[in-house]
């Protein structure tokens, strides 16, 4: 089997070959690639990286074609891998292992994108069918066998996921965004995308706590009205730019007193603090600071880190398994894959 | 004897069933759920046989005709060992929380085991003041009550370390395996909110049958004080989580302090050798 790949990736010392790449739809690579007789084909193109895998190709033409189409030199920073090595590396993008953040799950979704747009153009045959299937098939069985994927590894996901541990279900629950900059944005969105029924903000600056608000389907709120906010809201997400605390002691116990029991989530991803520290210590109040939440990620991506090591036996296991297969092929005795689950 | 069998092979399935809901609560593996659930529905169906089973023995003395054998201890806690694995099926399984399985089902073993290992499981006659209908009544409200307040004892535990979890800031994956905060909060309060009326009711039959066979409705007598500082604790722990709408640990101190006082009332009386006592035969 004559499998070729080439890859660009945020490994490279440059960008400038990957950004040139990403700005052509792989579809015209594709096509360009079957007008100059390369029968097999896919490319997987995301903003990390660009990866073409071909069957019986010449890397020279292969090259042109793509430096022809980004209209930049493409040679130098180009990953070059051939049959197996080409192999392995699909399956361990598939599982996330080369992916900036360890054990993604996006990558998965995006290697499929890749293989469909190759299929509908008529440009996969048995072998590269066979292995994008496989590429799906280890990406799934490694997140599931292996903890690669466990744990969020952002701050914004690990802030929802807390806030699912104390609430439950997000929907029907209310936010209350304390400043209007693009941290406080960055929290309303996944806020939003978790189902959260209503988000008021409030900002010193109305026209600015108005504009963050529509985009959000939100409710702008007057600065000074927040305290009275603060009775309704379940997460509260500080990032103003005061210079002293904006949510003291006193006005955490007087709305928590008015609440009827309910758990209040507070976030503070300002500096400096918005929120007074000691409002922590308040029964049924939990608040977290942006260290807190990025010490939760780093012990997710240490603990993603771990499993590496056991993600990487899978991925050698099934790409000799896949190098046996391919080589019966030419034997006339096929090896039988066992039946992968991913399609 | 038939009964004995059954029970301990009752006993022997809640235990594996405790078994897989450790292990379900330490990875959430699927199958440790099923291995739960299955091994404590054919726990629940021996037991209910060895329950029947003794009830044919019991009822074999003519004069203990219809009346339910729980006048010994035997008979009491294997009662509440399956009113607490019947509850645990009806309550959390079905709303899909059989990860506090590790949480409840060892009150369900505990209680059995304590039965099947310690206490005499034979039958006899019923003592005369005992033959009245309300033995169907006032032991079996309450048993019912005590059963459903160890279900709520088990969320407790799993409420307080939810919550230290999340003051902690450094949350586990345990924390992320556990119910909510906010779920295991009102589970909590909506037992107990439940459950102590039904503790009141029994505890005012147990009034009217001693009204009618003692003369006087209340005595003082150990067992009837435990009860009514067990409800106190209970009444309290209602009233600061909803009354005064408070949140945190000290509500579940509370709580967890009645079914404490709830324990001594069940054990504890018989010490005291009031009329009460299960050895006594009242």
């Amino acid at each position: 089997m004559k499998l070729l790949s080439l890859s660009w990736s945020h490994r490279a010392r440059s960008s400038a070959a990957r950004e040139a790449l990403a700005a052509v739809p792989v579809e015209r690579v594709l096509a360009e690639l079957k007008a100059r007789g390369v029968a097999e084909a896919a490319a997987l193109s995301t903003c990390n990286r660009f990866e073409l895998y071909t069957v019986a190709a010449r890397r020279d033409s292969v090259l042109g074609a793509l430096e022809e189409l980004a209209g930049a030199p493409l040679a130098e920073h180009a990953e070059q891998r051939e049959d197996e090595n080409a192999v392995g590396h699909l399956f361990s993008v598939a599982s996330g292992l080369d992916s900036l953040v360890v054990g993604e799950s996006e990558i998965l979704g995006q290697v499929k994108t890749g293989y469909e747009a190759a299929k509908a153009l008529g440009m996969t045959g048995k072998r590269l069918n066979v292995l994008f299937q496989r590429a799906l098939y280890v990406g799934k069985k490694v997140r599931t066998e292996t903890a690669v994927g466990e744990g969020c590894s952002s701050v914004p996901s690990v802030a929802v996921q807390l806030a699912e541990t104390i609430f439950g279900r997000l929907d029907g629950k209310s936010a209350l965004i304390l400043g209007a900059g693009a941290m406080a944005e960055l929290a309303a969105k996944h806020l939003a995308a978790r189902g959260a029924s209503r988000l008021a903000v409030a900002n010193r600056t109305w026209e600015r706590a108005y504009q963050l608000a529509a985009r959000y389907q939100g409710e702008a709120v007057r600065w000074e009205d927040f305290p009275a906010e603060l009775e309704r809201a379940d997460v509260v997400i500080a990032s103003t730019g005061a210079p002293s605390a904006v949510l003291t002691r006193d006005l955490v116990e007087s709305a928590v007193r008015r609440r009827g029991g309910r758990s209040l989530f507070l976030i503070d991803i300002a500096m400096p603090r918005d929120i007074e520290e000691s409002v922590h210590a308040i029964d049924g109040v939990y608040l977290y600071r942006l260290e807190d939440l990025e010490a939760i990620v780093a012990k997710n991506m240490a603990s993603r880190a771990e499993a590496v090591a056991a993600a990487r036996r899978v991925v050698e296991a099934k790409t000799s398994e896949f190098g046996a297969w391919a080589r019966s092929l030419s034997t006339g005795k096929e090896l039988s894959l066992k039946h992968s689950e991913a399609a | 004897m038939m009964q004995t069998v059954l029970s301990w092979g009752a006993l022997f399935l809640y235990a594996a069933a405790c078994a897989a809901a450790f292990g379900y609560l330490l990875n959430k593996a699927e199958g440790a759920r099923k291995a739960m659930l299955t091994m404590l529905g054919t726990g629940l169906v021996l037991h209910l046989a060895a329950f029947a089973a003794r009830l044919a023995a019991f009822w074999a003395y003519p004069e203990n005709r219809w009346f339910m054998p729980v006048n010994s201890f035997f008979g009491a806690l294997s009662y509440m060992a399956l009113a607490l694995a019947f509850a645990f099926f009806v309550i959390e399984a079905r709303k899909k929380l059989g990860i506090l399985g590790a949480f409840i089902l060892p009150f369900v073993a505990g209680s059995l085991g304590l039965a099947v290992m310690k206490a005499d499981p034979s039958v006899g006659p019923l003592a005369p003041q005992l033959r009245s209908y309300w033995l169907n009544i006032h032991p079996m409200i309450l048993m019912t009550a005590y059963a459903a307040f160890a279900n709520a004892f088990g969320v407790c535990l799993a409420l307080l370390i939810q919550e230290r979890q999340l003051k902690s800031r450094k949350p586990s994956e345990l924390c992320y395996r556990l119910p909510s905060l906010d779920a295991l909060d009102s589970l909590n309060g909506r037992i107990i909110a439940f459950t102590l009326p039904l503790l009141l009711i029994g505890l005012g039959m147990g009034a009217v049958w001693a009204h009618e066979i003692w003369g006087r409705p209340w005595s003082w007598d150990p067992k009837e004080t435990m009860a009514l500082i067990t409800a106190a604790f209970y009444g309290e722990f209602l009233w600061l989580r909803y009354g005064s709408g408070q949140r945190g640990r000290t509500p579940v101190y509370v709580s967890m302090a009645g079914f404490a006082c709830l324990l001594v009332t069940f054990f504890g009386a018989e010490l005291s050798s009031g009329r009460h006592g299960f050895m006594g035969g009242k």
